[in-house]
């Protein structure tokens, strides 16, 4: 089906549920009524070709918009990825981190087996805000600075003292793998643990993580395959223009 | 399970390649890409063990470091924009090719590789790998094992390769827990 900007919002969504999170990433609130798509982006300044890619692209997985993305203003990029952490932080880890406690309560499983898996998952936590703050802090500022500087809205000066030593490949350095372990713990659990008896919270908890771990997939996809392509073209606008200047 | 990374610009042709992989029940996984940009990356995560790319892909990128990237094992097939001549090495693929043509070249390194992989696919883990697994979740590195068991870096490499794909698990904090669940090592032993 194709999707278009004059077609109703809450049509979209009963298409597919999962552009949900692409709503909720974009801070579109709830109370569609009959508004199209078009109107509702306009009412909170949201892009509508932006939002249309995104949510295309939640409806066939195997076209990922790369290059229509990387047009697409830097900040527009930033906006929803910081909305993605924070319900990841928020809500996503906490209710799985809720529910990896109460392993413990389980009877059939070990109590050291419960506590491997939540201090597994603890670290992880750890590991994940690190990673997250770092972004916060130091990537999508230092983007976002880029992007104010090339449009003229930001210094060049300023912007050359303040990044003299950084530049996107120094966050590729230490840019470690979050979904990695998400899928350690879903074979652990999976595969590895011996069953316990209640089914239906092993069950739930399986679910989320999986849920979990392919969404930090896409979010790694937005990232290395939209974000840094598109700072690192930045940069070298920007080394271009400080050239010609 | 075959992993696939597709990368082909042109939006057609990767529906159809996509199609004609699905109709393989070895092909597991697919990724796709629709440029060079952020490839590496993709390839690092991925661990494809087939990659098809277009050669207009591959000439705008890093060609050094994409080899670099790729697993040792992974088989490449290259999609041609041209006609080939006759003769043409099987590993290319061309925009003119019949369905059969391409059917037949695909299906030959598909089966190369599941050939390869189902050899190894034995899920118990060796009396080896279960010792290197030890030394991996105690926290030593492939160096410091490598000197214990008098073996090279490259061999204790490849022994965990293994495990992690026997395993199901990359990380070493989730094979220390993997360790601990089935009595390598023990609870005590990592502080």
């Amino acid at each position: 089906m194709r999707i278009h900007a004059h077609m109703k919002m809450a049509d979209l969504v009963h298409l597919n549920f999962e552009v949900l999170a692409v709503i909720q990433r974009l801070q579109i609130p709830f109370g569609f009524k009959d508004k199209s798509v078009q109107t509702i982006c306009e009412d909170n300044n949201i892009h509508v070709e932006f939002f249309l890619q995104l949510v295309q692209w939640f409806n066939e997985r195997e076209n990922f918009p790369q290059e229509q993305l990387m047009q697409g203003k830097a900040e527009w990029l930033v906006n929803y990825l910081h909305h993605t952490h924070q319900c990841y932080l928020h809500y996503q880890i906490p209710r799985i981190e809720k529910e990896i406690e109460d392993l413990e309560q389980l009877p059939g499983l070990s109590d050291q087996s419960a506590h491997l898996m939540v201090n597994f998952f603890r670290e992880y936590m750890r590991e994940f805000t690190a990673h997250i703050e770092d972004e916060e802090n130091t990537t999508f500022p230092y983007i976002l600075a880029l992007s104010k500087t090339l449009s003229g809205q930001m210094d060049q000066k300023a912007f050359n003292l303040r990044y003299q030593k950084y530049s996107i490949d120094k966050y590729l350095d230490h840019h470690s793998d979050l979904e990695e372990k998400i899928f350690d713990l879903q074979s652990i659990l999976l595969k590895h643990l011996p069953p316990p008896s209640n089914n239906c919270h092993f069950t739930n908890l399986l679910l989320e993580i999986n849920r979990l771990g392919n969404d930090l997939k896409d979010h790694t996809l937005l990232e290395e395959n939209v974000l840094i392509p598109k700072a690192r073209q930045m940069e070298k606008e920007l080394k271009t223009k400080s050239f010609n200047q | 399970m075959v992993r696939i990374l597709v990368a082909e610009q042109s939006y057609l042709l990767r529906k159809g390649l996509t199609h004609i992989l699905r109709q393989f029940p070895e092909v597991g996984e697919i990724e796709i890409l629709g440029s060079h940009l952020g490839i590496e990356e993709v390839i690092h995560h991925f661990e494809p063990d087939l990659l098809i790319i277009n050669s207009s892909i591959a000439a705008s990128s890093n060609e050094e470091a994409l080899s670099r990237q790729l697993p040792d094992t992974c088989h490449v097939l290259h999609i041609i924009n041209t006609l080939l001549p006759p003769g043409a090495p099987d590993n290319q693929l061309s925009i003119y090719d019949s369905k059969v043509s391409l059917t037949d070249k695909i299906s030959n390194t598909i089966k190369a590789i599941s050939e390869t992989k189902n050899m190894e696919e034995s899920e118990e883990l060796t009396p080896r790998e279960k010792l290197i697994l030890k030394h991996v979740a105690l926290g030593q590195t492939n160096k410091e094992i490598a000197a214990v068991l008098f073996i090279s870096a490259h061999t204790v490499i490849s022994h965990r390769k293994n495990i992690t794909r026997k395993l199901d698990i990359k990380s070493v904090s989730g094979l220390t827990v993997y360790a601990i669940l089935n009595g390598i090592i023990n609870m005590e032993d990592i502080s």
